[in-house]
C-alpha cells in the first residue's frame, strides 16, 4: 500500500524526481569513475613490468628512471655509456641484461632499440611473455617489431616499409634508411603496444650519416654499406637486469649505485612503483574526497527537494491523516520515496559509468596508455551503492520527521 | 664477446687517468635500512644504521668507554634474531652474521678494492684519500654507519609473514627502519616506525 502510494507520488512529480535522480546518478558515476581510474591506473602500472629485478640507468631519481625507461613518461634520463653497460653485464651475479635505447620516434610512437633478449626476458602482467601476433621477431638490421597499437593506428602490416625519425618530433626524418616491419606483437596493455622496436645496432645505423643531430648535406650511405659497418652501440638509456639469485639483488644494486666510473642508479621496480604511489596517493585521496563531497551535495539536494515538496503536499498529507493514516505511515512513505530516488540514482549512476567507460576506454588507452577493464562491479563498488542508498534514506529522515510532526496541524489550517 | 672483453680491458685501464672520485651515500640520523631477500629456505638480510642511532656518537672512538660501546654494539648487532623478530612459525635460524662499524671514507676505499681497479692506482692517490679521511676524523665531521650482513635458514619460509622490531627497545636513538624485501613475487618497501614496531608483510 505504502509502496504503491510512494511510487504513484513519485510518478506524479516525475520532473522534480527525475532531476534529483539525475543529480545523484551523476555524482555516483563520478565517484565510481574516479575509483575506477585510480585502481585501473595502479593495476596497469603494476602489470607493466614483472620479472625484472633491477632497472639500471643514469643517476637520477628512482621514479624518474622507472617512468622514463618503462613507461616512456616524463623527462629523459641521461644516457649510460656502452662501456658501463658491458661492465655490468659482465658481473657474475647478472643472469641476464637487456639494453634499452630511447630517443627516436616513428610518427607519434617511440622507437626503442634493444636486443633479442628483450623478447625473451620482458614480462608483463604476472609473468606473461611477449607474443608475436603476425610475422617474426626481427633478425635483420633494418627489421622492426611493432606494438599492437602502432599497427592498428598506422594500418601497418608485416613487410611494410617504415621510416624512423630523429628525436621525438618528426621534423627531420631518417629517410635514407627505410625499415621493414617484420613482426607485430599481440596486444599487451603496456607501453610496448605503442613502441616500434628495433635492434641496438639499428639505432646506430640510423645515425651513420648524422652528426650532432643534423644530417651531413649530400651524404647518404646506402643500406648495404651500413650492413658492412661495425655498428657498436654508443649508449643505452637504461637496462633491465635479472639476477642469478634474489639474495644477490641488494649487493648488485649497491655495487651499481657505487660504480665509480659513471654515476649510475639501480632501482627495484616494485619499490620505485610504491614510491610513486606514495607521491600520487595524496592527490588520489583529495580526488576521492572531492568526488565523495559531490555525492553528499547531491544527497543534500535531494533533502532540499523533499523539504520543498512538503509545502506542496501539505493538503495531501493532511488528507492521508484524515483518512486514518498514522503519522508513522507518512514518515515511512517519505523515507521510502527518498530511498527509491537514491536507489534509482545509484543504479542510473552505474549505467552512466559503464556507458562512460565504453566511450572513453579506447580514448584513454590510445592517448594515456591506461586500460580500464569493463567488468562487473567489485564488492567495494557495491558497498558504495548500498552506502548511497542508505545515506539517502537517513538524509530523508529530516524532512520526514518534520512531516510526521506537522502533518495534521499544517494541512488543516485554512490559510494554505 | 671478444669486443666485450677488449672493452672491459679498456675500462679497467681508464681509472689510472681518472680524477679522484668523490661520492657519498645518503645518511639520515634516526633512520636505518633493513634489506631482506628470500630465496627458497635462505634468507639474506643486511642492516645499515647510522652510528648516532646505535651508540649515540659518530666521531672516531678515542676513549676506552667509546671503544667499549662500539664493541658492545657490534656484539648486539651480531645477534639479529634478538633485534628483528621473524615469525616463530617460519623457524629461522642464524647461519652467518657479520657486523662492523664503517665510516664513509673507508667504505669508499672498499668499493675501489672490490672492483679491482685500484691495483695500479698511483700511491699518491691512496695517500690523498687517507689524508682526507684523517682530516674528517679530526674535525669529527665524518659520518659512521654500522653495517651488518646476516644469512638465515628458515624451515618454513612461507610462514614468514611478520617481523617485530625489539631493535627500537635496544637502541633508543633509532626512530625508523626502512625495510625492503625481495621475494619470489617481487620487491616491496615498508617503513617501520618506533610507534608501531611490527611489520606485516601481507603475504
Amino acid at each position: 500500500m505504502i509502496l504503491r502510494l510512494a511510487f504513484a507520488s513519485l510518478f506524479a512529480r516525475a520532473l522534480t524526481v527525475g532531476m534529483t535522480t539525475l543529480a545523484i546518478a551523476l555524482s555516483v558515476a563520478l565517484f565510481l569513475g574516479v575509483e575506477k581510474v585510480r585502481t585501473g591506473a595502479k593495476a596497469s602500472f603494476a602489470d607493466t613490468i614483472s620479472g625484472t629485478d633491477l632497472i639500471v640507468g643514469a643517476r637520477s631519481g628512482s621514479v624518474q628512471l622507472l617512468l622514463y625507461s618503462v613507461f616512456r613518461i616524463g623527462n629523459a634520463t641521461n644516457n649510460v655509456t656502452w662501456e658501463s653497460y658491458l661492465d655490468i653485464a659482465a658481473r657474475p651475479d647478472v643472469d641476464w641484461i637487456v639494453p634499452i635505447s630511447l630517443g627516436d620516434s616513428h610518427r607519434q610512437f617511440r622507437v626503442m632499440g634493444t636486443s633479442q633478449a628483450f623478447f625473451e626476458h620482458y614480462r608483463y602482467r604476472q609473468g606473461r611473455q611477449l607474443q608475436v601476433a603476425d610475422g617474426v621477431i626481427m633478425d635483420d638490421l633494418f627489421d622492426t617489431v611493432i606494438g599492437a597499437d602502432v599497427a592498428a593506428t598506422l594500418g601497418y602490416n608485416v613487410d611494410d616499409p617504415i621510416i624512423v625519425a630523429h628525436g621525438l618530433a618528426s621534423f627531420s626524418e631518417h629517410k635514407d634508411q627505410p625499415f621493414r616491419v617484420s613482426g607485430i606483437l599481440e596486444k599487451t596493455g603496456t607501453p610496448v603496444d605503442r613502441t616500434v622496436i628495433v635492434s641496438m645496432e639499428a639505432i646506430e645505423a640510423i645515425h651513420v650519416d648524422w652528426q650532432s643531430g643534423a644530417q651531413i648535406p649530400g651524404r647518404s650511405t646506402p643500406a648495404d654499406v651500413i650492413r658492412e659497418m661495425d655498428l657498436v652501440p654508443q649508449a643505452v638509456t637504461a637496462a633491465l637486469v635479472g639476477v642469478e639469485s634474489p639474495l644477490q639483488t641488494f649487493a648488485l644494486q649497491r655495487a651499481i649505485n657505487e660504480y665509480s666510473q659513471e654515476p649510475l642508479l639501480a632501482i627495484l621496480p616494485g619499490v620505485a612503483l610504491q614510491e610513486l604511489w606514495g607521491i600520487v596517493g595524496i592527490a588520489e585521496t583529495a580526488l576521492l574526497a572531492v568526488s565523495a563531497m559531490v555525492v553528499v551535495t547531491a544527497l543534500i539536494g535531494m533533502m532540499a527537494t523533499i523539504f520543498s515538496s512538503l509545502n506542496e503536499r501539505r493538503r495531501e498529507m493532511a488528507i492521508y491523516r484524515a483518512m486514518g493514516a498514522r503519522p508513522r505511515t507518512i514518515l515511512s512513505m517519505l523515507v521510502l520515496e527518498a530511498t527509491v530516488i537514491a536507489a534509482l540514482g545509484a543504479l542510473l549512476g552505474v549505467v552512466f559509468l559503464y556507458i562512460g567507460l565504453a566511450i572513453t576506454q579506447p580514448i584513454l588507452d590510445s592517448s594515456f596508455g591506461l586500460w580500464l577493464p569493463i567488468e562487473a562491479p567489485t564488492m567495494r563498488e557495491v558497498w558504495v551503492i548500498i552506502g548511497v542508498v542508505a545515506a539517502g534514506a537517513i538524509v530523508s529522515l529530516v524532512p520526514a520527521i518534520r512531516a510526521y510532526r506537522m502533518s495534521v496541524a499544517d494541512g488543516m489550517m485554512v490559510n494554505t | 664477446m671478444k669486443q666485450a672483453l677488449s672493452l672491459i680491458a679498456l675500462i679497467v685501464a681508464v681509472p689510472a687517468f681518472a680524477e679522484e672520485q668523490r661520492q657519498l651515500d645518503a645518511h639520515e640520523h634516526g633512520v636505518g635500512t633493513l634489506n631482506i631477500a628470500i630465496d627458497g629456505a635462505t634468507v639474506a638480510m643486511e642492516f645499515h644504521a647510522p652510528g648516532a642511532d646505535i651508540v649515540g656518537f659518530e666521531y672516531a672512538a678515542e676513549s676506552e668507554a667509546d671503544k667499549a660501546a662500539i664493541d658492545a654494539a657490534v656484539a648486539i648487532l651480531s645477534a639479529p634474531l634478538d633485534l628483528f623478530g621473524l615469525s616463530g612459525a617460519a623457524a629461522c635460524t642464524l647461519t652467518e652474521a657479520h657486523a662492523e662499524l664503517e665510516n664513509e671514507d673507508t667504505h669508499d676505499e672498499d668499493g675501489h678494492d672490490e672492483d679491482g681497479h685500484d691495483d695500479h692506482a698511483a700511491g699518491e692517490h691512496d695517500d690523498d684519500e687517507e689524508d682526507h679521511g684523517d682530516e674528517e676524523h679530526d674535525e669529527g665531521a665524518g659520518h659512521t654507519e654500522f653495517h651488518a650482513n646476516y644469512t638465515l635458514t628458515c624451515d618454513n619460509p612461507a610462514a614468514l609473514t611478520e617481523i617485530t622490531f625489539p631493535y627500537f627497545d635496544t637502541f633508543p636513538n633509532a626512530l625508523e627502519v626502512e625495510v625492503q624485501i625481495i621475494t619470489a613475487t617481487g620487491a616491496q618497501a615498508f617503513e617501520v616506525e618506533r610507534d608501531a614496531p611490527i611489520l606485516d608483510l601481507g603475504r
